[in-house]
């Protein structure tokens, strides 16, 4: 093979760290022979590169790339999907290590690297995420400076300093681009993550769901409220509602089965200063919103829907800000239409007897619908109803009958499908909202945390004069949950983050572990409302700021101005860098001439002697030649012959030295050219 | 001035035999002069033979030649003892390496066990044999020729050996215009009689080395053969650099060019002329590096600067 395109030692340690770190991060989501591969690539690589085995011929190599398509297929149940092809990517990429043999396979190797570094922001744009692709890319980087170190036989560490000290350099230059850089709309679209299970709520409701919801941890959004924060009691983040029930499962009406004429929200007054915050949401693969009652949105891709919730043409699939005001007092439809009572009274034909005769019993005992909210809301909190996380599996048909009169153990979507059924069975339009409610306050920097474990039901009814009314049937049973949360309502049970035992909230008590938690969330707060959220509009509005109207132009000039600011530092320190070292006064006064010669073109090469140069010189231009041939023989003679008593002492030499160097003004060429002609 | 002409009647004499190849005659001449030996290195028939017998005729140096074969012992070179019937005793009979020039044909078509017989002679002047320690005439030159080393049939001479060589040269082959008038002398049939006669005495070889150590090297020039050297020990491209015996050659051959170019002291021209000739076998490319050594004393002359430091 030809020497040059041999891989060095060192490259290819650095090569295989590489190919390990940038694995690294997706092996939670990888099957787990993908990583067998890697090792067996590891190993392999290793042993050819020990002389024991040899490169895998090409008919193993199209067995190799068949069976990893084959798993890659067998393990997804398709090929297609953001979740395969990243799979497919990562092993072709172990695949190619063992056929590493040449510097172009390097350079697709660690190209590719870059790429794959890249695709770890489709799953997370997380912090820790960003901070582990700067070490990735640190590392591919390095690989490919040690590709183009010759000579490095050994492992050398050095390698990643410079790579480092390069990568620093480009930092400037990053700023500018993520700053200025035109941000153009996606080109093309990336394949939706049909694996990632959805996270959240999900678009329909049954009796277990949110209790199983309320066993993660992970965080559902952060809220920055403008002014104080209100009461925990009043947050109720509303995500969907659900108006139909059909086999024990509440969903929402989707956008066609409402009629044209209910597809608007009807107009709400409003009165007083609304509540203004700002949501980041945390990506869920679903395209509903969160926003507390009577929320209105001016950011860019924020519906609203006829029930008066915020929902997102699209499904959010990164972090998502958008900004909410909301008026907790407005009343919403103070009237119904026909349509919609007729909607949000619907039930089953059949089914849980008990509880409609139960329903209908409450109703004829009281004179109006608010004082039939009472008397369940009191049945609830007077009967042994208890609230809890395992309430135990409903079964068969009437599940309501059996939750109200049997098991009587339910968690927040068990009352509150109870509540709207009874309330439904006496004519009274009410639906189930799902949400959120709560969430945890960060003294750090004021936000309000919501996590997966504050999913909440609750109901709406709609009572004459007021409009939609909401009613909490949890809080008749557990008024703790609503009050001081979850964990503090489940304390007794035990059962708070029963399934998730090292998370950190757990350790909430531990007031060293919680402060760092919270640090840490204001810290990705930080993250996404500045870098993850940057978009265009925010780009525009900072430009806009710093310069008043943005055009083109301006865009352009900005764009070119700041790599002029950041490189024009860099090169002069490089210029710098080069007159550093000492020169004897007769060297100083021959480098003074050749810089004199350069001026007209004629540089002189490293490798040229003085007698070269100055023959090169006097070919170029005759004119000069008595002058070339003194200022160079008196140069040679100072600089390598002894200076002899003829010619006076060594200063008077370098004296006449220096008065011909001085004197010797060559004209620019064109003058030069005049001259000749002339003369 | 009388130097100049008698080494330019040298150079005009081997001219005669050898045509187009003055500046190779030249730095075979300077390392004789340097009290060097000198290997020659080409493709056969490109004339190495021709010239070192041109050399040991121009020189008037007492001379032997040595054909080294596969089966070539060191006792073949350097001599034997041999029992003498009459005198009931051993006796040395001295072998070829006992002359002044020592003509070694093809040194690598030997084995290393032969070629590093040569060894002690060149570096020192004296061979030991059977534990007896005589020392060679004065003064001793060797000239060596070899094929390049990936010809087959050859063992490469050790690096420790070719560092005894002051300078190896290549000849390449001839300029066209040369080649044709060596056709045209073949044609008339006028080769065969030209024997090369001796243009340089024993004296004057004497005023030659007096003149070299006479030659002025000026920090300046000293400066520049630092750098050079440093350039070949610290670049990536050199797997083995100069090293200070190397370097030493360096100086020597440039003062040893300077002085025959009528010069008291030396330029940075005398050290780019012997640089290929004194350094070229003596660097060794790293892996990595494409080149081979003339690839490496070219970078040699264009990378480093003649000036400044």
């Amino acid at each position: 093979m030809n020497i040059q395109q041999q891989v060095p030692r060192n490259a290819l340690v650095w090569i295989i760290i590489c190919l390990f770190a940038l694995v690294a991060p997706h092996a939670a989501r990888l099957p787990v022979w993908v990583l067998a591969v890697y090792v067996i690539a590891f190993i392999w690589r290793l042993q050819v590169h020990r002389g024991r085995w040899s490169f895998p011929g090409r008919w193993v190599k199209v067995a190799m790339t068949f069976s990893a398509s084959l798993g890659i297929y067998l393990s997804y149940g398709t090929l297609i999907g953001l979740e395969p092809t990243v799979a497919l990517l990562l092993t072709a990429f172990a695949l190619k290590l063992i056929e590493l043999s040449q510097r172009k396979d390097a350079y697709v190797l660690l190209f590719l690297g870059y790429f794959i570094c890249v695709t770890e922001f489709l799953f997370s744009q997380d912090i820790l995420i960003t901070l582990l692709s700067v070490v990735n890319v640190t590392l591919v980087t390095t690989a490919l400076v040690a590709l183009h170190q010759p000579g490095e036989h050994q492992f050398n560490r050095g390698t990643i300093k410079l790579a480092s000290t390069m990568l620093l350099q480009a930092v400037p230059l990053m700023l500018v681009v993520f700053f200025v850089f035109p941000r153009f709309g996606p080109l093309w679209t990336v394949p939706i993550k049909s694996h990632t299970a959805k996270t959240g709520m999900s678009d329909h409701m049954k009796p277990g769901d949110v209790a199983s919801l309320s066993q993660s941890g992970d965080v559902a959004f952060r809220v920055k409220f403008e002014g104080e924060i209100p009461p925990k009691s009043e947050l109720y983040w509303r995500g969907l509602v659900f108006s139909r029930l059909r086999q024990d499962i509440w969903s929402g009406l989707g956008f066609y089965e409402v009629p044209l004429s209910e597809q608007r929200p009807s107009k709400v007054s409003t009165s007083g200063s609304p509540l203004s915050y700002s949501i980041i949401m945390e990506p869920t693969q679903q395209n509903w919103l969160y926003g507390l009652h009577y929320a209105r949105s001016n950011s860019p891709g924020v519906m609203q829907s006829s029930d008066f919730r915020l929902f997102s043409p699209g499904p959010l699939e990164a972090e998502n800000m958008y900004s909410v005001n909301s008026w907790l007092n407005a009343s919403a439809d103070e009237s119904l239409s026909d349509w919609r009572r007729k909607a949000e009274t619907k039930l089953p034909p059949l089914g849980n007897l008990k509880t409609r005769e139960l329903a209908r019993e409450l109703r004829s005992g009281v004179s109006s619908d608010e004082e039939f909210v009472d008397a369940i809301l009191a049945r609830f909190n007077i009967e042994p109803y208890v609230y809890t996380l395992r309430p135990g599996a409903l079964a068969g048909d009437n599940q309501i009958d059996q939750f109200l009169f049997q098991s009587q153990r339910g968690f927040c979507e068990h009352f509150a499908s109870a509540f709207v059924f009874m309330m439904r069975s006496a004519g009274v339009p009410a639906r189930v909202v799902a949400g959120y409610q709560g969430g945890e306050i960060n003294p750090v920097n004021n936000t309000v945390i919501v996590h997966q474990f504050d999913a909440h039901a609750w109901a709406e009814v709609w009572i004459e004069g007021k409009g939609w009314v909401r009613v909490d049937p949890t809080g008749a049973v557990s008024p703790d949950r609503i009050e001081w949360g979850l964990e503090e309502a489940m304390q007794a049970e035990g059962s708070f983050l029963a399934a998730a035992p090292l998370s950190a909230l757990r350790f909430r008590s531990v007031p060293l572990l919680n402060m760092l938690r919270l640090r840490y969330d204001a810290l990705t707060y930080r993250w996404q409302s500045w870098v993850v959220g940057f978009d265009r509009e925010r780009q525009f509005d900072l430009l806009q700021r710093f310069f008043g109207g943005i055009s083109a132009q301006i865009f352009a000039t900005i764009l070119l101005g700041s790599w002029v600011l950041v490189l024009v530092p860099v090169a002069i320190s490089l210029f710098r860098k080069k007159d550093t070292h000492p020169v004897s006064r007769w060297d100083k006064q021959y480098l003074i001439f050749c810089g004199r010669m350069a001026k007209l073109g004629l540089v002189r090469a490293p490798g040229e002697t003085p007698g070269q140069f100055a023959q090169r010189a006097v070919a170029e231009l005759p004119v000069y030649a008595k002058e070339l041939e003194q200022i160079t023989r008196q140069y040679n003679a100072i600089a390598y012959a002894k200076v002899d008593g003829s010619g006076g002492s060594m200063g008077e030499a370098l004296g006449r030295f220096t008065r011909t160097v001085t004197r010797f003004k060559p004209a620019r060429r064109r003058g030069v050219i005049d001259e000749t002609v002339s003369s | 001035m009388q130097l100049q002409g008698v080494i330019d009647s040298a150079v005009e004499e081997v001219g005669g035999i050898l045509l187009g190849k003055e500046p190779q005659i030249r730095l075979a001449l300077c390392c004789l002069f340097a009290r060097g030996h000198l290997l020659i290195e080409d493709l056969p028939g490109m004339g190495k033979t021709t010239l070192s017998h041109a050399l040991a005729a121009v020189l008037g140096l007492s001379w032997k030649r040595v054909q080294f074969t596969s089966d070539l012992l060191p006792a073949d070179i350097l001599g034997v003892s041999v029992y003498d019937a009459k005198d009931a005793s051993f006796s040395f009979h001295p072998g070829p390496i006992f002359t002044q020039l020592l003509l070694a044909d093809e040194i690598n078509r030997t084995t290393p066990r032969t070629q590093s017989a040569l060894l002690e002679a060149m570096a020192e002047g004296q061979v030991t044999v059977e534990g007896e320690t005589r020392s060679l005439p004065a003064p001793f030159f060797v000239i060596a020729t070899q094929n390049p080393v990936s010809q087959s049939g050859t063992y490469p001479l050790p690096e420790s050996q070719l560092d005894r060589f002051l300078m190896r040269l290549e000849l390449g082959y001839p300029h066209p215009r040369a080649e044709r008038q060596m056709f045209e002398r073949r044609h008339s049939g006028a080769l065969a009689i030209n024997n090369p006669q001796q243009r340089i005495t024993l004296e004057q070889l004497e005023i030659i080395r007096v003149a070299v150590s006479k030659v002025h090297a000026s920090e300046n020039l000293l400066d520049y053969l630092q750098r050079l050297v440093a350039f070949t020990r610290q670049s990536p491209e050199f797997e083995v650099g100069l090293s200070p015996r190397g370097a030493l050659a360096l100086l020597d051959c440039a003062k040893t060019w300077a002085a025959m170019h009528n010069r008291t002291h030396v330029v940075p021209e005398d050290v780019q002329m012997v640089l290929p000739a004194v350094a070229s076998h003596r660097l060794v490319p790293s892996g990595d590096y494409a080149g081979d050594g003339n690839a490496l004393v070219d970078l040699l002359q264009r990378k480093v600067d003649v000036i400044g430091s």
